[in-house]
């Protein structure tokens, strides 16, 4: 039995545009997946290397004020204060600091992970401010129960999960640069979001007086103080290539 | 003639609706008579009224920022759930008092603690004591972890917990401590670890 093309007009028609489909499917496929032949060699050295990149995030802003650590200094200005300090001090330091808000603004947790995560630091750094106990608290992550990664699907809640141990290294290096000024510092975990959001190398920092006096937080040269030895931290983990290769994303 | 049935059937259906508001009306004025007792504060739960047993009691202190263990003797519950309630409020004993070492309002109360088994406790806080809370990620941690230690101390078998406030989830304790998610008891007691060496 022969194929009568005249008899099947609409057959025609269909298979014309399946084939115009397929080709034009083809073609939009081979634009955008990456050749490994047109691509450049991945041991080729970069021109311009990637600038260190810090992502800052000062806790709370807008509709949250965070703790009331004197009547006329809610944490959201301290952090917001000292998270631009730190900005400036890393700046002076050759090294790019990006802050999450620079305003008194309402952002969810959610928006804060998805900022940081977006912008693929080498490092976040959460800022906070508490009146208990002396000096700073340097934490990670503490992933919550049942929250685990399925294939290339992460849980939200668990998405710092596979970088948690850059972050521990991170932390225990930021410490032992903060211990040599003789600055009281601890490493702890702690259950707060958006750590266990973020898919680069985390951290919180708390920071608390060391006189006891909470309005020693508020004052400019103690923030100063705190920014210059962070960032001088963040400073000799930086150039290290062997800090580099571990902490990038 | 033939209307009388009619009218005879308008005027038992009036009746009727009349009876009928009237019974209503009754009910609703018994249901508000009773309603008020529903929303009078709950009663403080007795003291535990078993014989007096030994304790641990994982103990926050501000100062310096760390977690200690105290033994303790207690008159506890034999059933489970009362008596994991009766360790918290023992905790809370502390915490509401004059020179509180980790200050909690008085007023603050664990409402009940479920076990839903297998190994997930659910402690249930009143608000006052999310609101007392010193706002901070380490004052908040260490209830937290007071809390979640105490109770696997002296109930081995609890794997995770979940913290509700007034019977809802919560976003954070008061501002900081993540409420949203269940503690895994492994990850705390790492944690307590870090609390403890200070």
């Amino acid at each position: 039995m022969r194929w009568n093309s005249s008899a099947y007009p609409q057959g025609r028609f269909v298979l014309g545009c399946s084939i115009t489909i397929l080709v034009a499917s083809l073609l939009a496929f081979s634009q955008s997946s990456p050749n490994p032949t047109l691509s450049p060699a991945p041991s080729a050295p970069a021109p311009n290397p990637q600038p260190v990149l810090v992502v800052i995030d000062p806790a709370h802003g807008g509709s949250d004020p965070g703790a009331l650590l004197t009547p006329e200094s809610p944490e959201k200005e301290i952090t917001l204060a000292v998270a631009r300090r730190l900005r400036q001090e890393l700046g002076a330091r050759g090294i790019t600091a990006q802050l999450v808000r620079d305003s008194d603004a309402t952002l969810s947790l959610d928006q804060r992970a998805a900022i940081a995560n977006s912008a693929y630091p080498l490092l976040y750094v959460a800022i906070h401010a508490s009146s208990l106990g002396s000096g700073l608290r340097v934490f990670t992550a503490m992933i919550p129960a049942a929250g685990e990664n399925r294939g290339p699907f992460l849980n939200w809640d668990a998405a710092q999960g596979p970088f948690l141990e850059r972050s521990r290294a991170a932390q225990q290096q930021l410490v032992t640069a903060i211990q040599k000024t003789r600055f009281p510092v601890r490493v702890l975990m702690a259950p707060l979001r958006p750590l266990n959001n973020l898919k680069v190398p985390a951290l919180a920092i708390e920071i608390s007086p060391t006189t006891g006096n909470a309005s020693q937080v508020a004052a400019t040269g103690y923030q100063q103080m705190i920014c210059a030895a962070l960032a001088n931290a963040i400073a000799s983990m930086a150039p290290s290539s062997t800090v580099r290769a571990e902490l990038q994303p | 003639l033939s209307s009388r049935p009619f009218v005879l059937l308008a005027v038992c259906l009036f009746v009727l609706t009349i009876a009928l508001s009237l019974y209503v009306w009754q009910l609703r004025r018994s249901a508000a008579a009773v309603s008020p007792t529903l929303n009078t504060p709950r009663a403080v739960a007795p003291p535990g009224t078993g014989p007096a047993k030994p304790a641990t009691l994982w103990v926050a202190y501000d100062n310096p920022g760390a977690l200690r263990t105290t033994s303790v003797s207690l008159p506890l519950s034999s059933e489970r759930q009362r008596r994991a309630a009766e360790l918290l409020r023992a905790l809370l004993n502390i915490y509401g008092a004059k020179d509180s070492p980790h200050r909690l309002p008085p007023t603050a109360e664990i409402h009940s603690v479920y076990f839903v088994d297998p190994g997930l406790v659910v402690i249930d806080v009143n608000s006052a004591l999310a609101d007392g809370q010193t706002s901070g990620v380490l004052a908040e941690e260490l209830t937290v972890v007071s809390f979640v230690q105490t109770l696997t101390a002296n109930q081995p078998d609890i794997l995770r917990v979940k913290i509700l406030v007034d019977g809802r989830a919560r976003g954070t304790l008061a501002g900081h401590a993540d409420l949203s998610g269940v503690y895994d008891v492994s990850q705390v007691s790492s944690l307590a670890k870090q609390l403890s060496s200070q």
